[in-house]
């Protein structure tokens, strides 16, 4: 007895000084007085960077680049009002959470007034360069351009959908994306660009080979989404880490962003697990005389169900592309060790792909890549974001969804079921006892 | 929390930032390895998306060729998709030759039927012969070239989405010829017509047939479950070389079953071909089916068993253990025979193995498999799928 009564005595002697030493460690919870909101400094000349995919991969897989929280470092997040908010930027602009919009509103999300023009033909300029599905960049009669972007021929309206209803949702949260459109239209509405010294554009031999994979509706016409050019000088993606040297209001480490941070919450609930650099884009737009880098997201194809060129493989949210621990425990089980994840219901939809609450579980959730500004996450960050996601109520939520165009109403039902049970998880593991849902 | 009256509030981390900013900003240049990437990220583009429809063609060829690669031409998009063009050439560092042209009709009738015109010229110095039969030896090793020139008319439909059904029409001449393989003698030196039947002559067949083939698996080229079932049937007539007519047919049997999830699954494949040649109106043996190699008998050299008949089951239990990355288990077991009424499961030969898969674009684009057998272990490195 008298031995129980020393170790349960040396214990709570260890467990004390631990506490202290995490005390001394962790300053608690930053707050600074509120800055005087900085002016924007116009930016002088910026060239468009570019992130290769497999490096990325690679240096966020087996590196750790930022500053990172844990091993006795915490980096609260940064730039943020008194009130924990995160302001108004040209990274961010509140939006649903503290400036309730109407359902029309939050349908039209960034715009619908620009949409490519049917008074005359849509000139292809060139060739997608980016992403794994065919895709054109197309010049309508007013001059707006587009990318134009199919869906997989064995899952019609996957990718669109996704991609649509996708930038509808991120818009709302508050990010800046572009103006999407869905769009049909005959084979005869594309034109090659005949111009002499666009020697790249794609010829009318070279518009059919892409669109003879492609699968057209019972009416003869392809269905595509249309992603209107965003305004500006466009200049790369940015790195989820560090700060962009060549931009001089770039200032806070991107890991430290409250705004990228809390996207992990974001991404989880609409399962945008190819939330990587490459679907990110900076561009330099002018304001009031002052030319400023401003900060996108783009490219919603693999959200929902969708994996863009199919629909989303099994693992997709839950493991990492390169995911060493899982990968070993499901090679030496010979697959016999099945996870939750392979074993949910699944919607029949090809519309739908892979797209399911049941086995969500908020903080498991993981991207294809890991994402140094989603693993700087702290309880603050994903509290700030998971009153965001509940900020949506289950009327606006299937008017958003309704954006996508599915032609299956079951489709429309699986998506605002599962985000409607998504959001109800996000709530309860973020915002313990808080007023959840309407 | 406010700082409290009087306190000294503590630095804002971010207006310090921007008070220590360089003056001169540098643009974010990739670093090197990024650059080289980039770099073979793009020409690897080129390779595999091709220049104005050419592009360079990899594999394809019999197993036993070494890797082979040429030029490949091919236009998909002639009449919006209506008509297919394509010829390609390769050689393979043993010096097997492989050129091939194609013109076909996809897309007729609404996508309800097809035409395809092939024609195909292989010069392949190095086959393997091991003499006639279940009970040949390993130590028999001989090789063989054979010159095949042949053309090919398909016609057929698409009743129902997943059914094709037509006939063929060809025309195939044969060429058998001393190997060049330097460490096995030539066949003709070890084999007799009589021990390798139609070695003495060359062959001249005109070939009409027929094919049905159900496939309704869900995904092409990787399928995680559904069956492919094919029936081919194929009347060869002697032209002018002397040798024996015969008929044949191949039946292919495919089936993919998940369990708990489609993470796992086992694929089947019971397959055979049967032909009316009898012992003394044999095939030639340059026409016979063969047992053995990376997708029959995995743990026997490619070649290694010919007859009139043949026969063989696989079974693989598949689980994919990361993001493209597949594992397979397999058993094969199989026979030759030389008359059709011997179709049983009596003296089946049987290998084993394991392989590993890598998969790109919800397709296996790569396999290495190990397969072991009372004759020893092979290691098959593929650029498809087992079936």
């Amino acid at each position: 007895m008298a031995q129980i009564k020393q170790q349960l005595l040396r214990a709570i002697a260890l467990a004390a000084a631990l506490s202290l030493h995490a005390l001394a460690q962790d300053p608690g919870p930053a707050v600074y007085p509120e800055p005087k909101a900085t002016p924007l400094i116009s930016v002088g000349e910026i060239k468009p960077q570019k992130i290769d995919e497999v490096q990325d991969l690679l240096a966020n897989t087996w590196g750790n680049p930022g500053q990172r929280n844990g091993k006795g470092k915490t980096y609260p997040a940064q730039g943020l009002r008194s009130d924990g908010e995160v302001p108004d930027s040209p990274w961010y602009e509140n939006r649903q959470a503290s400036r309730r919009r109407s359902i029309p509103e939050l349908v039209r999300g960034p715009g619908t007034s620009n949409a490519p023009s049917l008074e005359g033909p849509w000139v292809v300029v060139s060739a997608k360069a980016e992403g794994v599905m065919p895709g054109f960049v197309i010049r309508d009669v007013r001059g707006r351009r587009y990318v134009l972007k199919f869906d997989p021929p064995a899952y019609p309206e996957l990718a669109s959908g996704a991609d649509m209803v996708g930038s509808k949702f991120f818009h709302a949260l508050g990010y800046y994306v572009p103006e999407d459109y869905i769009v049909y239209f005959e084979r005869r509405r594309l034109k090659a660009d005949t111009a002499p010294q666009n020697h790249a554009a794609p010829r009318e031999k070279d518009i059919d080979a892409a669109l003879a994979f492609l699968k057209r509706g019972s009416n003869g016409r392809y269905r595509a989404l249309a992603s209107f050019f965003l305004e500006g000088k466009l200049v790369g993606p940015f790195r989820f880490n560090g700060t962009r040297p060549d931009d001089p209001n770039d200032t806070i480490p991107h890991e430290h962003r409250r705004e990228l941070r809390g996207l992990f919450v974001f991404c989880a609930w609409l399962n945008h697990s190819d939330s990587k650099s490459g679907n990110t884009l900076d561009t330099v737009v002018t304001k009031d005389g002052i030319s400023f880098v401003k900060h996108y997201l783009i490219d919603f194809g693999g959200a929902l169900g969708s994996g863009s060129i199919g629909k989303k493989s099994a693992r997709d949210g839950y493991e990492y592309l390169i995911d060493p621990a899982p990968s070993l425990t499901q090679l030496v089980a010979l697959g016999f060790y099945v996870p939750k994840w392979a074993r949910v219901r699944q919607s029949k939809s090809p519309a739908v792909g892979r797209f399911e609450a049941e086995a969500f579980e908020p903080e498991k959730w993981k991207p294809f890549v890991p994402n140094p500004a989603f693993l700087n996450r702290l309880p603050d960050d994903t509290r700030w974001a998971a009153r965001q996601v509940a900020a949506f109520t289950d009327d606006e939520i299937r008017a958003m969804v309704e954006a996508g165009q599915y032609t299956d109403p079951q489709a429309v039902d699986w998506i605002t079921k599962t985000l409607i049970a998504r959001r109800n998880k996000i709530v309860s593991a973020y915002l313990k006892g808080a007023a959840s849902t309407r | 929390m406010p700082p409290c009256v009087g306190e000294e509030p503590r630095p804002n981390p971010v207006l310090a930032a921007q008070q220590s900013r360089p003056p001169e900003l540098e643009v974010d240049e990739a670093p090197a390895l990024e650059r080289a990437l980039k770099a073979s990220e793009e020409f690897l583009k080129v390779l595999s998306q091709g220049y104005n429809g050419f592009r360079p063609k990899i594999g394809g060829m019999v197993p036993t060729s070494g890797l082979a690669i040429g030029p490949e031409f091919v236009r998909r998009d002639i009449a919006q998709g209506q008509v297919l063009l394509r010829t390609s050439a390769r050689v393979s560092y043993r010096r097997y030759s492989l050129f091939d042209a194609e013109f076909a009709l996809p897309r007729l009738g609404g996508d309800r039927m097809f035409v395809n015109l092939l024609g195909t010229y292989r010069n392949l110095p190095q086959l393997l012969y091991f003499g006639q039969g279940p009970h040949s030896s390993q130590r028999d090793r001989t090789d063989y070239r054979l010159e095949d020139t042949s053309a090919e008319l398909t016609a057929g439909a698409r009743p129902l989405k997943r059914i094709r059904l037509g006939g063929t029409a060809s025309y195939l001449r044969v060429n058998v010829g001393p190997g060049t393989l330097a460490q096995v003698p030539s066949t003709e030196r070890a084999f007799t017509p009589a021990t390798a039947p139609g070695l003495d002559r060359q062959g001249y067949f005109s070939i009409v047939g027929g094919f049905l083939e159900v496939d309704y698996t869900d995904l092409p080229g990787s399928p995680r479950s559904g069956g492919i079932y094919s029936a081919r049937f194929r009347n060869y007539v002697d032209q002018r070389s002397g040798l024996p007519s015969f008929r044949r047919l191949d039946v292919d049997l495919r089936q993919y079953v998940s369990f708990f999830s489609s993470q796992r699954l086992i694929a089947l494949r019971a397959y055979s071909t049967l032909t009316d040649a009898s012992a003394r109106r044999p095939v030639p043996f340059y026409l016979q089916p063969t047992l053995g190699g990376p997708d029959t008998l995995r743990g026997f050299r490619p070649f290694r068993f010919y007859d009139n008949n043949l026969v063989f089951f696989n079974a693989e239990y598949r689980w994919k253990f990361a993001s493209s990355f597949e594992m397979a288990v397999f058993g094969d077991a199989g026979k030759v025979f030389d008359r059709r009424s011997r179709l049983n499961l009596h003296g089946l030969k049987a290998s084993y193995g394991a392989g590993l898969r890598i998969n790109a674009v919800q397709n296996v684009f790569m396999r290495v498999d190990l397969g072991c057998s009372h004759e020893g272990c092979q290691v098959w490195l593929r650029l498809n799928n087992s079936y």
